[in-house]
């Protein structure tokens, strides 16, 4: 399962797709199943054509975590819910089920957005 | 402190000016990304993990009471409420929006502040001692120096696009508190034996994938030819420098692959061929000076009373002085450091409400001098003996009383994945978890003199390597772990740490740091700090203690 994350440009938030539109909440994303790739790809390409809204949009590798969906990277999992020493900065502070599964999880993958950030410089 | 003049502030206005310009043509999409990227990043403005995060530039740590409140009003109005102080001895803002920064730009330039060539492959500020005009052993005010540098190396035409980032450091006493021998160019500022004034020029230091000490290129430059000497060293670089390839671009690469001593031949021609022309004039420079003139200070007994009541009747202040006060060249006056290592707190942070407490105390009991260290901690620099207990009870009052300096708890961390984009792996979280495991202070003081750096990656902004103990977070297939280094020094006996073996995941750092406290308290003699007896006695002691359960 994948979702298509990105930060928006005007104020660098943490966006995700959710058909059609980018939303705030990680719970909001759209997913896209593995067998749906080709869906996945062809959102990518479109982000990358909203150049006005997103900066450096991409997709992110997911992972189960207490019946829900949660980022496999542990970098993807702090962008969607903000920085570890101030629980009550980002999108953490909300709280709620998915919130707590993302805290919850746990996976070990390298974030293409690292990836893409260090092959750029 | 040096004061902009009508020229600066000119050319501040027009700067924000033409930035607010590329932010709007940038968010109506008439800039792409790539050709916004190096424009904001010329602003000091990057793209983290959740936001832009601003870094905004504090000359060689120096600023006023007004600077400082200011800074504490763009916390609170732009961020989350607070900021965070850096090894480079300026302030990151990491909850940026950027259709705000040009408002954010125009109120720093009206309390003479930028965020220029805090990025970019150019010279960044410059880092001098933070106890300038203020020690005892100081040589000379290197904020003299520093702000010569500024004014030269600010939109320099020819050093605005060097092969790589460039970063210079004034050491100005033989306790060197800046880490110079790590830095690009190391300047320690002495005199001769006829007593002319100038400088030991280090070049090559560096942190980072390929950790370097700085060789000393020259014993002794003469003061008032600085100028050129540096346009000599960064023409060398600029010419030499490996543009090809990112990962061997600083100048450390160059002056280790050609060898110090022709390096140096090569600066000494470049410098023979520009002359004396590129030097400030003595007028200017003695202009620059006059802007640091020695403060007046009252004449006072070597000892106060009141300070030595209050010193004997409140064990907590007592701690404070031990600790975080250190002595003044003026009879009757104290430096104090002001530690942002509160046990459990994110180091280097402070809040708004803080920050306002510092700008209140420094202008009040301080002379309105406030100073930045790059062990990210504050120093108010002349504070009379006497207003000491006043002091101590305002800073415990906002929770920036800790006495920590310069023991276990008074950890260099960068952001580390808890914000960088950059980052492999947290470096607060760990940072907590050791000041906590340490957080008694009786056993702190015992332990006495511990520098622990803490990396989230291999560019080393926590600068892990010149850490007694450094702390370097990797990523093991996604996952944190951290690698120990051993040894580091970025004093003035400075050395690279060297690693002590396999990565450990998070949960084993604090007690492998234990581990090693034991051994060292187990196997000092008398006077030896921590890095002395493991100096001594090599790693092998600490490697077993920390390993022991492995075999």
């Amino acid at each position: 399962m994948r979702a298509l994350t990105a930060n928006r440009l005007s104020d660098g938030e943490v966006v995700f797709w959710s058909q059609g539109r980018w939303v705030e909440r990680f719970a909001e994303a759209q997913l896209f199943a593995d067998e749906a790739a080709a869906a996945a790809e062809a959102a990518e390409g479109h982000a990358k054509t909203e150049t006005k809204v997103v900066v450096e949009p991409y997709l992110i590798d997911l992972v189960e975590s207490e019946g829900l969906w949660a980022p496999l990277s542990y970098r993807e999992r702090i962008r969607a819910l903000g920085p570890t020493n101030h629980p009550f900065h980002g999108k953490q502070s909300e709280g709620g089920a998915v919130i707590e599964a993302l805290q919850h999880a746990s996976g070990a993958a390298r974030s293409k957005g690292r990836v893409d950030l260090i092959r750029r410089k | 402190m040096y004061r902009y003049d009508d020229i600066d502030r000119e050319f501040l206005a027009d700067r924000s000016a033409e930035f607010r310009d590329q932010v709007n043509r940038r968010l109506a999409g008439e800039l792409t990304e790539d050709q916004f990227k190096p424009l904001r990043l010329m602003n000091g403005l990057y793209l983290q993990l959740h936001a832009y995060m601003l870094r905004i530039a504090i000359p060689y740590g120096s600023m006023d009471s007004r600077q400082l409140r200011k800074l504490a009003w763009i916390a609170r109005k732009y961020d989350k409420g607070y900021g965070h102080f850096t090894t480079r001895t300026n302030l990151q803002f990491h909850w940026i929006k950027l259709a705000d920064t040009p408002d954010i730009l125009d109120h720093l330039a009206s309390v003479d502040m930028h965020a220029i060539q805090t990025s970019g492959n150019c010279i960044r500020n410059t880092t001098a001692d933070p106890y300038a005009g203020a020690t005892p052993e100081e040589v000379d005010d290197p904020r003299v120096w520093s702000e010569a540098i500024r004014q030269w190396s600010s939109l320099h035409p020819e050093f605005s696009y060097l092969p790589r980032k460039f970063k210079i450091a004034i050491t100005a006493a033989p306790k060197d508190r800046t880490a110079a021998r790590v830095h690009d160019i190391g300047l320690a500022i002495k005199r001769n034996r006829k007593g002319d004034l100038g400088f030991e020029v280090m070049v090559g230091g560096g942190l980072g994938a390929t950790p370097h000490v700085g060789p000393t290129i020259r014993e002794f430059l003469p003061a008032e030819q600085l100028l050129s000497y540096l346009e000599a060293i960064l023409r060398v670089y600029n010419r030499l420098g490996r543009r090809d390839n990112r990962t061997k671009a600083r100048i450390k690469i160059l002056v280790a692959s050609l060898g110090a001593e022709e390096f140096g031949r090569q600066v000494e021609a470049e410098w023979a061929a520009i002359g004396a022309g590129s030097d400030l004039p003595a007028g200017e420079m003695a202009r620059i000076r006059a802007a640091f003139a020695t403060k007046t200070f009252e004449t006072l007994p070597e000892r106060s009373e009141s300070f030595e009541v209050a010193k004997s009747a409140d064990p907590a202040f007592a701690r404070f002085v031990r600790n975080n006060v250190k002595a003044h060249r003026a009879p009757g006056y104290a430096i104090v450091e002001i530690s942002l290592k509160a046990i459990g707190e994110t180091p280097g942070d402070a809040s708004a409400d803080q920050m306002e407490v510092i700008a209140d105390l420094g202008e009040r009991y301080g002379q309105d001098d406030i100073r930045v260290t790059h062990e990210q901690n504050i120093v108010l620099p002349h504070v009379k003996l006497d207003d000491l207990p006043a002091v101590h009870a305002a800073l415990a009052k906002a929770g920036l009383a800790t006495p920590n300096i310069n023991l276990i708890s008074d950890i260099i961390a960068c952001p580390g994945l808890d914000y960088c984009a950059l980052a492999n792996a947290r470096a607060i979280p760990v940072a907590q978890h050791i000041a906590e495991r340490f957080a008694n202070q009786d056993r702190a003081e015992l332990i006495g003199e511990l520098k622990i750096k803490i990396s989230g990656c291999i560019n080393a902004c926590g600068h892990h390597h010149v850490g007694h103990i450094g702390i370097l977070g990797v990523d093991k297939k996604g996952e944190e772990f951290y690698q120990l280094t051993l040894g580091g020094s970025g004093a003035e006996d400075a050395s690279v740490g060297k690693v002590l073996g396999p990565a450990l995941p998070a949960n084993r750092v604090a007690e492998a740091i234990d581990a090693m406290v034991d051994v060292y308290l187990s196997q000092r003699q008398t006077g030896e700090r921590f890095l002395d007896t493991l100096r001594r006695t090599g790693p092998a002691p600490f490697k077993e203690a920390v390993y022991a359960d492995a075999h």
